[in-house]
């Protein structure tokens, strides 16, 4: 089984590892991290229309995974996605683009001639409706049936159950990791930095390892979707603005944003939030890919949501497959500078607007 | 400090109360002007005092840029552009206090995560850039029937909603005659001046509509009254009047596109219906009423789809089965009073079926997969000649589905695709991309009416001597049968081939 490491596979890789184990698929083979040399070896002359660079890339992974040794071919259309907001805001689903990525991209394996048969290689590519999990089975079971032979409707639903639980387990294991790195910045009075991107920009080919680039200089960096969501930290940090009616749980974004419908916007404004309160997050860095149309309409109140609280924000913006290696360590440079000019300050002055650290911040 | 202080907030209305409705202005946009007319005189009857917004211009492109964030879609900049410009001119002329309580702006959302229901974030930027954040501004989801703005001002009654779609209704079946006649129209202009005059007859009757009832009452009155019938009678007559000549030989160009693009008639699409017709062909334009027709039977195909996990099924399903069916029903009964000139709205089933192989149909956002399927029912029903299709630059859904195209033309490569992206400012390139493929449609519009004539035996002189005794064939409302040609010349020669007992 040949997944392309692509785009919501980031944020769901997990929940397919379990899955597939459940069903008793041999073996799966995620494919590379995007990068220019499988961009343009596999990827060319597959791209049927003009989009951001990390809907493009996916030629690349798929036209690599061709090259693999697998039978089948696994590109799944996440329709919406798993989400820690999901009850509070008004949907969580994937952006259109990426979603209809696959109907778009297995065209250009099409076109010409059949890629996928050539190659022997079965293709399919389920609707995957994470926030519809009692129709989840149905659709992944109707894609499957024909290529695992014996496959059961029920077989399918333990299996999604399966592949939950092993999302919800590592995406624990996450947050304990974040909650972690806050403490250790708690104890040692050191300041953190928090990312706000998809995903996807986790993959060193869509983020360009910006984030990375803080470490060496003992920043801590920390990803909004695996933030630690305990009672007590959430309290503290919102517990004011429940009990005033702003809003009506911690997970609340109404208060900022008024159409909650993609998950991952809903989460980065939430994680734009988060910054905000938390003391010790005292810059954000905003990723962003060239021509991202879910990114867009976020600019402005995802910058005011952060700075309105003092907290340093910095964006790198219009990302494509060009890294400019250069000019990123320049601007890390100045936003390391400005970290280290004003992160106590900032922290001081956070610490004021809220009620003492809880104990369990200080463990 | 405060919690409320501290913390940026989104933009919130001051409330519309309803002692503020007589002296209030609701300033509303986005669709033609027939259609906003038509929407005003809906709103005037619930007492509302309503004003559209300018027609789009090329400036509004460069005034959204202003003020909204990087990376916009060319819609929302237009639309942004040109919500400051009116501002911008109110302000001038009657004063910011004025401007602020005597006018606020509505518009509607929802549409998942595109930008489309989003929009309302770059109005706001509007608003901030102009500094006017105590202007209001309302957004209405366009999924939930009932919804008001705080206050009670604005109310989404029963009445109000069926007037609006009635204003729909009507907006999309002039559009249809407006562009089945212009470009056989005998004097020029007629058109035109009939389109109107029937705008104007349908608001008046639209502002003087009766109201029955506010539930179930309005609703039946809505759905089974002549009233709207009866308005369309007297537009028909008006129609009665204009003479064409449907010899001249014209490719016929289904438009498709993102929903605002393809019905928008301006410089926000460089006016690419009237410059298909100056170039010689006829336009099949979009209704808006099929995008309301996709969104009802979305919801029957998802239930479809969650049978066994949805409680009372059946009922659901009869349900909406119902709406859809009434939806459909009430369209065609107007039709008919236009002697069926304007185009039936496409089974949706069968546009699903149709793009199935290309497009899952629960794809949603923009067109779906509809932009596939109404390419593919042209072409297989030979409805057109050519399909033309209008997205915005940097339209998330639609460049998908536009890419999806390449597959379904590998396999039917004869149907002529001219997929136009719109930037708003680079019309030479839209227009001579079209141009390729519409010189192509101008050669297969003309071989298919040869081979009419040949197949008939009949010469043009014989067709124009017929109809010096047959008035009646040359005006406008006269329907000519589908005779499984494309062009309109085509099947009006097979038709009088008909009469004349040739075939």
């Amino acid at each position: 089984m040949g997944i392309p490491r692509f785009l919501n596979v980031w944020g769901t890789h997990q929940f397919w590892v379990g899955f597939f184990n459940a069903l008793g698929v041999g073996k799966i083979v995620f494919s590379s991290e995007t990068s220019e040399e499988q961009y343009r070896e596999y990827g060319k002359g597959r791209i049927t229309m003009d989009s951001c660079y990390p809907v493009k890339a996916l030629a690349g992974h798929m036209g690599e995974l061709l090259h693999r040794d697998i039978n089948l071919l696994f590109v799944p259309m996440i329709y919406s996605l798993p989400s820690f907001l999901k009850g509070h805001v008004v949907d969580t689903l994937s952006c259109t683009r990426v979603m209809m990525s696959v109907e778009n991209l297995k065209a250009g394996f099409l076109r010409e001639k059949d890629e996928f048969s050539q190659r022997g290689i079965k293709f399919v590519s389920p609707f995957v409706p994470f926030a519809e999990p009692e129709i989840l089975p149905k659709y992944l079971w109707e894609s499957l049936k024909e290529y695992i032979p014996g496959l059961s409707l029920e077989e399918t639903a333990k299996a999604v159950k399966e592949g939950f639980k092993a999302l919800d387990t590592f995406e624990g294991k996450m947050r304990e990791k974040s909650l972690e790195i806050m403490k250790w910045c708690v104890k040692n009075k050191r300041p953190a930095l928090l990312v706000l991107a998809r995903p996807y920009h986790m993959d060193p080919g869509i983020g360009h390892e910006i984030d990375g680039e803080f470490q060496p200089y003992g920043y801590p960096v920390l990803w909004y979707n695996y933030l630690p969501l305990h009672d007590w930290l959430l309290d503290w940090l919102f517990g004011d603005e429940i009990r005033a009616g702003i809003i009506k749980s911690p997970f609340d974004i109404s208060d900022v944003w008024t159409s909650s419908y993609s998950s991952n916007t809903n989460e980065i404004i939430w994680g734009a939030k988060f910054a905000a309160r938390f003391p010790w997050i005292t810059g954000v860095i905003r990723l962003s890919s060239y021509e991202c149309g879910m990114d867009q309409p976020t600019f402005t109140p995802v910058q005011k949501i952060v700075e309105s609280s003092g907290t340093l924000f910095f964006k790198f913006g219009e990302l494509d497959e060009t890294k400019p290696a250069g000019s990123v360590k320049i601007r890390v440079e100045t936003i390391v500078y400005y970290l280290e000019k004003y992160s106590q300050e900032i922290v001081r002055k956070k610490l004021i607007r809220l009620k003492p650290v809880p104990s369990e911040l200080l463990t | 400090m405060g919690t409320k202080e501290l913390h940026y907030r989104a933009y919130r209305p001051r409330p519309f109360t309803k002692e503020e409705r007589p002296r209030t202005t609701i300033l509303f946009g986005g669709l033609t002007w027939k259609h906003e007319r038509l929407i005003q005189g809906s709103l005037e009857r619930m007492g509302y005092r309503s004003m559209p917004l300018p027609q789009i211009e090329r400036q509004d492109l460069d005034i959204g840029k202003e003020f909204i964030d990087v990376g916009a879609c060319c819609p929302t900049t237009f639309t942004a552009g040109n919500l400051a410009r009116t501002l911008m001119t109110l302000k001038e002329k009657e004063g910011e206090e004025a401007l602020k309580n005597n006018y606020l702006f509505v518009t509607i959302g929802a549409c998942g995560p595109c930008r489309f229901g989003q929009y309302h974030e770059s109005y706001e930027r509007v608003l901030e850039g102009m500094n006017l954040k105590d202007f209001r501004l309302f957004l209405l989801d366009l999924l939930q029937m009932e919804q008001s703005a705080p206050g009670g001002g604005l109310e989404i009654s029963m009445p109000l909603t069926f007037g609006l779609v009635y204003s729909m209704f009507y907006g999309d079946l002039i559009t249809d005659m407006e562009h089945a006649t212009r470009p056989y129209e005998v004097v020029e202009g007629s058109t035109d001046a009939v389109v109107k005059d029937s705008v104007e007859l349908l608001y008046e009757k639209l502002r003087n509509r009766p109201i029955k009832g506010k539930k179930i009452d309005s609703l039946l009155w809505h759905v089974f009254t002549g009233y709207f019938v009866d308005a369309l009678k007297e537009v028909r007559r008006l129609w009665d009047e204009v003479e064409v000549d449907r010899l001249r030989v014209k490719p016929r160009v289904k438009i498709t596109g993102e929903f605002w693009l393809q019905t928008h008639e301006g410089d926000g699409n460089y006016n690419m219906k009237r410059w298909l017709e100056k170039e010689g062909a006829e336009v099949i334009p979009p209704p808006v009423a099929v995008w309301m027709d996709y969104l009802i039977n979305m919801e029957l195909f998802k239930l479809e789809d969650a049978k066994g996990f949805v409680k009372k099924y059946y009922l659901k399903k009869f349900a909406v089965e119902s709406i859809a069916r009434l939806y459909r029903m009430v369209y065609n009964k107007l039709r008919k009073a236009l002697n069926n000139i304007p185009n039936p709205m496409p089974d949706q089933r069968k546009l699903k079926d149709l793009a199935r192989p290309y497009f899952h149909y629960r794809l949603t956002g923009g067109e779906g997969h509809m932009l596939i399927g109404k390419a593919l029912y042209a072409y297989k029903n030979k409805q057109a000649h050519m399909i033309c299709e209008l997205s915005p630059y940097g339209c998330l859904p639609n460049t998908m589905s536009v890419g999806a195209m390449a597959k379904v033309l590998g396999d039917y490569p004869d149907l002529l695709y001219a997929p136009i992206e719109v930037k708003g400012d680079a019309e030479v390139h839209a227009y001579s991309r079209c141009q390729m493929i519409l010189t192509e449609a101008k050669r297969r519009a003309k071989e298919e009416f040869e081979q009419v004539l040949e197949k008939t035996g009949l010469t043009v002189e014989e067709i124009r001597n017929f109809e010096e005794d047959h008035p009646e064939l040359r005006k406008a409302t006269y329907r000519v049968p589908h005779y499984g040609y494309a062009g309109t010349a085509s099947n009006y020669a097979m038709h009088v081939a008909k009469l004349m007992g040739k075939i």
